[in-house]
């Protein structure tokens, strides 16, 4: 099967340059070809009741991390806040 | 021109009110410094982990059961996967196909008719960040305090007809979230927004017409406005022989307009997958009994009961059903049974809400109980206190918290009902005021009041008003 | 014999009697480190001084017959991908190059409250997606045993520093066979827990729903020493199991007397080298000589489990990885024009080709229209897969196969053929898949001198089962002869 490469790299917010890209598609087209030959296997999924979640209690802890540990690997903060390129709505 | 018929959904976001945020233990508040509730959770740091918090879910429940909904209690969560920067993981974790609560309804009134509006499905997810833009900065800030807030997301079925029809299903879901107390439902501070479908069709059809999505509808109101654009525009389009594109717009409050936000094509694909790091969600059917009998009577009920049953009109019904602190008191009042719900209506958007709206208290932080509101109106209603000395009586209660009988007979307020006392007086004020009566006779209706008001002097305030007016026009009148 | 060549259990040991100290062990380590560790190339950040510090610590509560934990004074290699605070946390990838988290994984949470030493961070292939370490960022990684071949992936620095004396013990993780592997190609111990017994708080996620972080060491009991130390349940993950964790050194058994061995035919099958087929089958009479019982099984589905998992895998992979976007920490591009430019920049720029190739093959069977072939396709196998295991252990205790096809394979042999390199998971997926435990054993060496590994697997937290029958195994054999005779 051949994989819209250019697509996918758009969804995943990936570029592949142009000398990589026939590499690429061989590579994926090699690799879905390889993945799709699932067998027909009966029954629908289901949901595991068997492990049923523990919730956490609505309890709210203060002060565990500074903003200032928490931004020391961001790599552009400016007034308090995470800089990013203008967005457009 | 055919006849149209405007055919409307809403989802509406309503953030909870939970000490902390949905999938960590952050202190879920609003309004503060950018950046400071926040941690490696709820910021997508790597290696972190969800762990969901079970008042979320309670919440979720007592909102399904108030829209009469079917509880899932087996059900689970999902990754819905984009890339913004308010979004730290580059996924929200939500609800796909099994929502928490689904197929319910709710019946709100509109025009003094009740109409009853489906409500698809109810679901929990994560709030994201919020993005900052200034004018003078080149770039857009990001702040993350509000990204793992908790969100329901209440879907309702095509079912509204008109923009008064949605604003009443929006009202009416609103007061249900601060009735039931798990929301606050502050517009202002982005805990309640919501999305508009509009789609049009001819009347008569059976078929729905394609439908916009409408995002950035900031408020109630700018719903009804919204949905009356998109319906004249949607229309506009079809009489010039054009075809609806299904698309989401942007609806513009100042430009009173809604642009193209993304066409079907560059509609995002979710890639919508079971969130493998948390296990499924199984509640207690006892829980979910003990939430549903935590329910009061609902405001849109309330209302339906109050116009039909107790003879409110819709919007005086709307007005106490809609106050927690006023419905209460009403109920209350009501079934004491000694004087007319009219009556207690009366005094509670009367006096009683300007009360509270000067002071800021609610009135149930003071003295006036129902008991004691009613022994009040009951003299009133029985002509022992007219209504003028029952506010002040009112006044009494409120600050020093006496029985209002006690406040009557202590300040001698008792008004004087003995007709034949007051027929005295009026004899006597009218043989001093020849010429008033004669200005009466001559058409000068305003003397009458003045006349009135002598006899009322004349019996030092005490005389019963009603009958101190009828006993000076029979005068009048020989 | 050199402290750096000596087990944990014989260090913790030799500590107590005060036979020597934590600080010679360190330096012990450093030295051999600084002798070998340009040719092997095991860690991507030493944490020496400060080793040496905590070292000089246990040794005075140690003098003072102050009470110490399990590992204490023992040096530990720690793989990239577990969050260590104040500490570059890189997954051996440009992405996160410089990111230090500020906080730890809950793992080595347990590890400070056990005191053991942390003496660096291990070199893996990038955020774990590999089987030869050759995908790092950073560098190579050598096989102690043969300075050209690969040492296998991704855990591959974890496993080598074991065989090259620079780590007395590490952790590595296994979302196909990622701790197995490297561990049969470098000759020595490696164990994937049960799913959900070792809190993955902390491990840089790279699929949910099979990463689990595990032990290596040069014996079974460093193993189980090292398992026991970092199970539990951790409320901070809600996928982590909430039962008794018994301690797994104290409840090691030899005696294998009737324990039940199941041999599945479709792991010895043509795909599997005649030398590794034939240490495996010699190791497994030699148990049954010893009083196991072997039994012929079958796991039919077997054959899909490779597709199964990729698709598995890379689906969650391409989620997880989604949230390195040059935003809040990482890497992020020089120039972009726009922030979707930012984006493709920065993740084109700070991921390698085999990352990429897997967040594509993610995103491609998550994609609408593909989602029910692929996925959920997958997820209905996996079902199929698991129920053969239980199944399977309804009659026999163990079942035990070759850990990889083959014996270490040279740097570049399979690098740029993505089929090949992936054939190298193909006896360890199903663990993951199905979520049972699985040990791998070195179990004897090829004609060329390279290790092979013997692999376990047991029902789900039946940890202590294969850990015996390893343990019976490793005593009947004579031992493990795990550290590199070249270096």
């Amino acid at each position: 099967m051949k994989v819209d490469i250019k697509h996918i790299a758009k969804l995943s917010r990936l570029k592949i340059e142009d000398d990589k890209l026939l590499k690429f598609e061989k590579d994926m087209e090699a690799i879905v070809n390889m993945v799709e030959k699932l067998p027909d296997v009966e029954g629908e999924l289901k949901l595991d009741t068997e492990n049923p979640m523990t919730l956490r209690e609505d309890v709210a802890v203060q002060n565990k991390f500074s903003r200032d540990e928490l931004l020391k690997n961001a790599p552009e903060v400016q007034a308090g806040c995470l800089v990013v390129p203008k967005t457009v709505e | 021109m055919k006849d149209y018929e405007i055919v409307v959904g809403l989802e509406v976001h309503a953030e909870l009110n939970t000490d902390s945020k949905i999938y960590c233990d952050c202190k879920n508040a609003f309004g503060l410094e950018v950046n400071t509730q926040v941690c490696p959770i709820c910021m997508g740091m790597p290696g972190t982990l969800p762990t969901l918090n079970k008042k979320v879910v309670d919440h979720a429940i007592k909102m399904g059961h108030a829209l009469n909904c079917n509880i899932n209690s087996v059900c689970k969560q999902d990754r819905k996967n984009y890339f913004y920067p308010d979004l730290p993981k580059a996924y929200q974790i939500s609800q796909a196909e099994i929502p928490l609560c689904e197929n319910g309804y709710i019946d709100i009134m509109v025009n003094g008719e009740v109409k009853k509006i489906g409500v698809t499905r109810i679901h929990i997810e994560e709030d994201a960040g919020k993005l900052l833009h200034d004018e003078s900065f080149a770039g857009s800030l990001v702040d993350l305090n509000r990204c793992g807030v908790p969100l329901i997301e209440i879907v309702s079925e095509p079912d509204l007809r008109s923009s008064a029809e949605a604003k009443a299903y929006l009202d009416s879901i609103k007061s249900i979230l601060q009735y039931i107390d798990i929301s606050d439902c502050k517009m202002q501070e982005g805990s309640i927004r919501c999305d508009v479908n509009v789609s049009v069709r001819e009347k008569g059809s059976t078929e729905f017409g394609t439908r916009c999505e409408m995002k950035n509808v900031n408020s109630f109101s700018a719903a009804v406005r919204g949905i009356e654009y998109e319906a004249k525009r949607q229309i506009e389009v079809i009489e010039a022989g054009g075809t609806i594109v299904q698309e989401t717009r942007r609806w513009d409050d100042l430009k009173g307009m809604s642009f193209t936000m993304r066409t079907k094509e560059d509609a995002h694909d979710y890639r919508y997958f079971p969130e493998p790091d948390l296990l499924t969600i199984v509640v207690d059917e006892e829980n979910i009994k003990q939430l549903k009998e935590s329910i009061p009577e609902l405001p849109n009920i309330k209302i339906i009961r109050y116009v039909k049953e107790l003879g409110l009109s819709q919007v005086e019904a709307i007005q106490i059903a809609e106050a927690l602190d006023k419905s209460k008191l009403f109920d209350e009042s009501v079934k004491i049974n000694i004087c007319s719900p009219r009556l207690i209506c009366n005094w509670i958007l009367g006096d009683i809400s300007k009360y509270m709206n000067e002071t800021g208290k609610s009135i149930l932080e003071t003295p006036l109980t129902s008991s004691r509101l009613c022994k009040l109106l009951e003299n009133i209603e029985k002509g022992v206190i007219s209504n003028a000395v029952g506010k002040q009586v009112f006044e009494i209660i409120i600050n020093e918290g006496k029985e209002p009988e006690d406040i009557i007979k202590e300040k001698g307020l008792a008004q004087n009902s003995d007709v034949s006392a007051l027929e005295e007086i009026v004899n006597t004020v009218m043989a001093e005021n020849e010429k008033s009566i004669t200005d009466y006779k001559n058409g000068k209706t305003n003397a009458l009041g003045y006349l009135v008001g002598q006899c009322m002097k004349a019996s030092k305030g005490k005389g019963n008003p009603g009958i101190m007016k009828d006993l000076v026009l029979n005068y009048l009148s020989k | 014999m050199k402290l750096y060549e000596k087990s944990a259990f014989e260090l913790t040991q030799m500590l107590k009697e005060k036979k020597c100290s934590s600080l010679e062990i360190v330096e012990d380590v450093s030295k051999r480190i600084l002798e070998v560790e340009d040719k092997v190339g095991a860690f991507v950040t030493l944490n020496i001084d400060n080793a040496k510090e905590q070292a000089k610590t246990i040794d005075e509560k140690i003098s003072k017959n102050q009470a110490v934990s399990l590992l204490a004074g023992i040096p530990i290699g720690v793989k990239d991908n577990i969050s260590t605070k104040g500490i570059n946390t890189t997954c051996s990838s440009k992405m996160l190059e410089n990111y230090i988290p500020p906080f730890n994984a809950t793992v080595v949470n347990k590890l400070n409250e056990s005191e053991a030493i942390i003496i660096g961070k291990m070199n893996m292939d990038e955020f774990a997606m590999g089987s030869s370490t050759e995908t790092s960022f950073m560098h190579l990684t050598k096989n102690p045993h043969d300075l050209e071949r690969v040492p296998g992936g991704s855990s591959g620095g974890s496993a080598a520093c074991i065989a090259s004396g620079e780590a007395i013990i590490s952790l590595g993780s296994d979302t196909g066979g990622s701790i197995r592997q490297p561990a049969a190609l470098c000759g020595v111990v490696g164990l994937k827990p049960t799913y959900g017994s070792v809190s993955r708080y902390g491990l840089i996620a790279f699929a949910s729903s099979l990463d689990q972080i595990g032990p290596f060491g040069k014996s079974v009991k460093d193993v189980a020493l090292l398992q026991t130390v970092i199970n539990g349940y951790d409320k901070m993950d809600a996928t982590s199991k909430n039962i008794v964790y018994p301690n797994l050194l104290e409840g090691l058994n030899e005696n294998i007397k009737g324990l039940k061995i199941g041999i599945p035919k479709e792991y010895f099958g043509e795909g599997i080298e005649e030398e590794v087929k034939t240490s495996v089958m010699n190791a497994i009479k030699l148990l049954e000589a010893n009083g196991a019982i072997v039994k012929e099984i079958s796991l039919p589905t077997t054959p899909f489990a490779i597709n199964t998992y990729y698709v598995i895998a890379s689906a969650e992979a391409s989620s997880n990885l989604a949230r390195f976007d040059g935003v809040k920490y990482g890497y992020r591009a020089k120039e972009y024009d726009n922030l979707v430019d930012m984006y493709e920049k920065t993740r084109s720029e700070g991921f390698g080709d085999e990352v990429k190739r897997r967040i594509m093959l993610g995103t491609f069977v998550l994609s609408s229209g593909f989602y029910d072939a692929y996925y959920k396709k997958a997820k209905i196998v996996q079902r199929k897969i698991t129920e053969e295991f239980v199944e399977a252990f309804k009659d026999v205790d163990v079942i035990a196969s070759p850990t990889v096809p083959s014996t270490a394979f040279k740097i570049g042999e399979n690098f740029g053929d993505p089929l090949k390199m992936y054939y190298s998971d193909v006896c360890t997926v199903t663990a993951n898949i199905a979520g049972i435990p699985s040990i791998s054993v070195p179990c004897g060496k090829d004609s060329k001198g390279l290790p092979i590994g013997l692999q376990f697997f047991g029902d789900k937290f039946k940890e202590q089962t294969i850990l015996n029958v390893s343990y019976a195994y490793e005593k009947l054999s004579g031992g493990f002869d795990c550290m590199s005779k070249i270096i």
